[in-house]
């Protein structure tokens, strides 16, 4: 009997030395090659301590990031702090994010993209070839968006709404990158100050910070509800003004309109509900629509998934936006027509991202086609003398865009976007993103919608902008912009100026060439 | 007494005693670049301990198992080379004037146990002293425990150490095997009553508790304290010994997985319980979420097997040291599998695998070849201890469960695990011996 069951323990002890077996095969087999190039790899930060990367330039050929050699170690040094969460840090202690990760083996002039072995031979057997970057952003921009911010906690996220290039992405607060990518030894110090800071300055919000959007998100349930044939510009809610007064009430919860100021409710089509914002109208409006509707539009727009700012490989990531709670890259149904009709006002359980809040407004602007954004422009050969070389060895361009919504849709969701800053009730709310305030003449308009996402319990709300110019009809969009400040109060008071201001400075500096 | 020749024992040997020298040979001109093998005592002491242990079994007459020998000779020597090729000032032993490497020391241990390995495997020819006075061990393992609570000292936050002058000893070691000698003789004579005895509810059998009582009350003290101890790699390991015996006195499925559920909940109360258990926990779920903090070594040893590959980078060519600092802290015990791993590959670590399932097969021939059940339990418990801790380690090194600082038996550098290891072989030596002679006294049979 013992005998017996001395036999069952050894099956089931065959079955345990199995299972490590098979661990082992996992780490020394399956998962060795990706181990193997990891940026936090002990042996690719050792090989990499002595390796120069390439230098990084602006579109204009301005050195943003480059390295030199201080007694055998390499060091890296960072030109300007507005770039941190773009280009990222190359540490030899923390490892590599941002462009710098992205673009790791071209900076180290890797021959092969993948393997490890062929970095160490590098090292040993020749001098390895660096290869230089050039971003798409300009400086002038990228400096003149994070000036705008301040001192204030944000993200600006400026795209060509055509070609996808983006022309700024700022996240502040902001850090200097350089004392954590010198000596490994010194690096512990300022990377512990920074991952203690309350301000949190190493999350980059333009990419990885989700927040509740508030009336921005009135420009998706427009678009969605326009293409779905639920609306159309015309279309009135005739109860809509007795409730501005009393209240709409959904499911026995009663939705309030925000404070109107001295603009006295009216039967309004989608223009003017735009332009006031009207929180009534837009819970119409996504009642209309229904839940399964309006999700299928968000995740046209690239809700519910990450995104990424670059080629498939070479991409910066961004976290998913969720117009629902927010389960696992999934966008579950509404719950309930409370829900439903909040989130069609910009309330709700909705969560985004700058950049997706960007290329909305730039699938708006580009006639409903959605671009794909990228960073880096092109590759060129090293240069050692901080000229950039003419020598280019790769470029990236315009991947083109994907249709989201009609021709005809974008042009009416465009058309009620200039109103809402340049018509007689929209200058009351958003007038401040109006770009001849800025000294831009000639016609050019620009289109936009503020937002003031409440956050519920007490403090200020998120204070938000997203827009494009030019807006007017038969012209080219230029920018597209979304601009956030984290409790930054109302979004005509805060937002809307700064969205203003920039898309003004870059249509201006597009001017001069 | 009768001279009895183990041939299969020597063939086996030869090998493992030519190619550890070579090994330490290989080693050194990796890690020197001259055609030189170094100092050659390691070589001649591993050779020469080895050979007088063999001898002095043949010279005795013993005619118990002759694979478990070599197994845990290849097990040794390969660790030997590895204590003898990573940095030496890890660890080693300066004492009486004399400085010794972490090689030297282990090899020392080496000797101290084979020594003991030999007496319990000829000198233990009646089991009775074992059997009749279990609670007497009983009583001298919870003295152990009792005195590492007073004694020990705290080491990486476990209190397992107790200082003896020159040498530091891990009383769990010990414990280990007078608890298993406790528990087999306990189970070998309540076995049946606690087979019949059962209550049946359904499709499981409820254990009949009077009977387990006195050993339930026992063993749970003895967690109890391993537990205040902090130390769950051991704290696991006795668990899963002696649910492995029980599982093997009753043949009852379902009281292994009472003991199962009863030991997850534990875990699950030590998860809510003790910041050190969450942190092991948490680091073991994602390593990468804190590779450079907390996740350190266990993503430097992810790493170091990933390196490895499937051939390995070569004797003396791994990646040890890198700067200044160690690649994976405390190599040279909780992640000596993953050097081994590293230099010698899926292959080098798969024939280390095939030495300790080898090892731990032969064991449990030796159980079920035992002549009655109290030597059956012994030797099932013993391999189990053994063959367990092996998989808790190893399983720990490729984040297969949460990683425990428990020694790999015969491998890692450590004078208790050594000694203690050897003894449990000394104990299924005499246990092969007497179902081969069929007798308590030891005289041959024909």
């Amino acid at each position: 009997m013992i005998a017996t069951n001395v036999r069952r323990l050894a099956l089931y002890l065959m079955v345990a030395f199995a299972g490590v077996s098979a661990s082992l095969v996992w780490w020394q087999v399956v998962e060795a090659p990706q181990l193997a190039t990891r940026g936090d790899n002990p042996e690719v930060l050792a090989a990499r301590r002595t390796l120069l990367r390439g230098t990084i330039f602006d579109a204009s050929g301005q050195v943003l990031a480059s390295s030199a050699l201080v007694n055998g170690l390499s060091v890296r040094t960072y030109a300007d702090t507005a770039f941190t969460h773009v280009i990222g840090y190359a540490s030899h202690r923390f490892g590599t994010t941002g462009v710098e990760a992205a673009f790791e083996d071209l900076l180290v002039g890797q021959t092969d993209p993948n393997p490890l072995r062929d970095l160490i031979r590098d090292v040993l057997d020749r001098q390895p070839q660096p290869r230089d970057l050039t971003l798409t952003i300009d400086r002038r921009l990228q400096d003149f968006a994070a000036a705008q911010l301040g001192g204030n906690p944000g993200a600006v996220v400026a795209l060509d709404p055509i070609s996808g290039e983006v022309l700024a992405m700022v996240s502040t607060p902001t850090f200097d990158a350089t004392p954590i990518s010198g000596d490994p030894d010194q690096a512990q110090g300022p990377m512990d100050a920074l991952r203690g800071d309350a301000a949190e300055p190493l999350l980059p919000r333009a990419r990885q910070g989700q927040y509740v959007p508030g009336s921005i998100l009135k420009v998706l349930t427009t678009a969605a509800a326009l293409d779905a044939g639920v609306i159309t510009p015309e279309t009135t809610f005739p109860d809509q003004p007795q409730q501005e007064v009393d209240g709409f009430v959904v499911d026995g919860f009663t939705i309030r309109e925000h404070d109107l100021g001295s603009v006295q409710p009216a039967l309004w089509a989608l223009s003017e509900a735009l332009q006031v914002s009207s929180n009534i109208y837009f819970a119409h409006v996504g009642l209309e629509l229904g839940g399964d509707i309006f999700l299928e539009y968000a995740r046209r727009f690239g809700f519910c998934d990450s995104l990424e700012v670059g080629p498939a490989n070479r991409a910066l990531g961004v976290v998913a936006s969720y117009l629902t709670s927010p389960v696992e890259a999934e966008c579950g149904p509404f719950e309930g027509d409370v829900q439903l009709a909040s989130t069609g006002f910009g309330q709700g359980d909705a969560v985004v991202t700058p950049v997706q809040m960007a290329l909305l407004a730039s699938a708006i602007a580009g006639g409903g086609v959605m671009p794909h954004p990228y960073v880096v422009s092109d590759v060129r050969a090293h240069s050692e003398t901080g000229e950039r070389s003419e020598t280019v060895i790769d470029s990236f361009g315009s991947r083109g865009g994907t249709r989201v919504i009609s021709t005809e849709t974008a042009a009416a969701t465009r058309a009620a976007m200039v109103d809402a800053v340049n018509g007689d009730l929209g200058r009351l709310f958003a007038g401040q993103a109006d770009v001849t305030l800025y000294g831009i003449s000639g016609g050019d308009l620009a289109a936009g919608k503020t937002g003031t996402a409440q956050l519920g319990g007490g403090g200020a709300p998120h204070s938000w902008f997203i827009g494009f110019a030019p807006g007017q009809e038969g012209a080219t969009p230029e920018i597209a912009v979304a601009v956030l400040v984290e409790r930054g109060g109302s979004g005509s008071g805060l937002a809307a100026p700064i969205g203003g201001r920039i898309m003004a400075e870059w249509l201006r500096l597009n001017e001069e060439g | 007494m009768r001279i009895t020749w183990r041939g299969a024992e020597l063939r086996l040997l030869l090998p493992i005693l030519a190619a550890v020298p070579l090994g330490f040979a290989i080693t050194n001109i990796a890690l020197t670049n001259t055609l030189d093998p170094g100092p050659l005592q390691l070589a001649i002491g591993f050779v020469a301990l080895f050979g007088a242990a063999h001898v002095a079994l043949v010279f005795f007459g013993h005619r118990g198992d002759q694979l478990i020998l070599p197994a845990a000779g290849a097990m040794g020597g390969l660790g030997l080379i590895m204590l003898n090729r990573l940095p030496q000032d890890l660890a080693g032993t300066s004492a009486f004037g004399i400085q010794l490497g972490m090689a030297e020391t282990q090899l020392l241990w080496f000797a101290v146990g084979l020594v003991i390995m030999v007496g319990v495997a000829v000198g233990l020819r009646d089991d009775g002293v074992l059997r009749h006075y279990k609670y007497s061990w009983a009583a001298i393992g919870i003295g152990l425990l009792a005195a590492t609570l007073l004694l020990g000292y705290e080491v990486n936050g476990a209190r397992l150490w107790i200082d003896l002058g020159p040498v530091s000893v891990q009383p769990g070691e010990p414990l280990k095997i007078v608890l298993v000698i406790f528990i087999a003789a306990y189970l070998a004579e309540t076995r049946t009553l606690l087979t019949s005895a059962s209550v049946r509810i359904g499709p499981v059998h409820i254990p009949p508790l009077p009977y387990f009582l006195p050993m339930l009350v026992l063993f749970g003290a003895v967690m109890l304290i391993v537990v205040r101890l902090n130390d769950l790699g051991t704290a696991l390991l006795f668990f899963g010994t002696f649910l492995t015996m029980l599982f093997v006195a009753t043949g009852r499925r379902s009281y292994v997985l009472i003991g199962l559920l009863l030991f997850i909940a534990g875990a699950f109360v030590a998860y809510r319980l003790f910041g050190h258990v969450q942190d092991r926990v948490d680091v073991w779920w994602d390593p990468f979420a804190d590779p450079l903090g907390r996740g350190f070594q266990p993503v430097r040893a992810l790493y170091a097997l990933g390196r490895g590959g499937l051939f390995g980078e070569g004797l003396g060519q791994g990646l040890v040291t890198l700067g200044t600092g160690l690649t994976i802290p405390y190599v040279h015990t909780d992640f000596i599998f993953t050097a081994i791993a590293e230099e010698l590959g899926l292959l080098g670590a798969f024939a280390l695998l095939g030495f300790a399932v080898v090892f731990v097969f032969r064991g449990l021939r030796i159980a079920a070849l035992a002549r009655d059940d109290f030597g059956a339990l012994l030797a099932v418990g013993l391999t189990a201890s053994l063959g367990l801790q092996t998989l808790i380690i190893i399983g720990g090194n490729t984040k297969l469960i949460p990683l425990t600082g428990i020694t790999l038996p015969f491998v890692s550098y450590g004078g208790s695990s050594v000694v203690a290891s050897f003894a449990m072989i000394g104990l299924l030596l005499s246990i092969s011996h007497r179902s081969a002679t069929g007798s308590d006294t030891g005289q041959t049979s024909s």
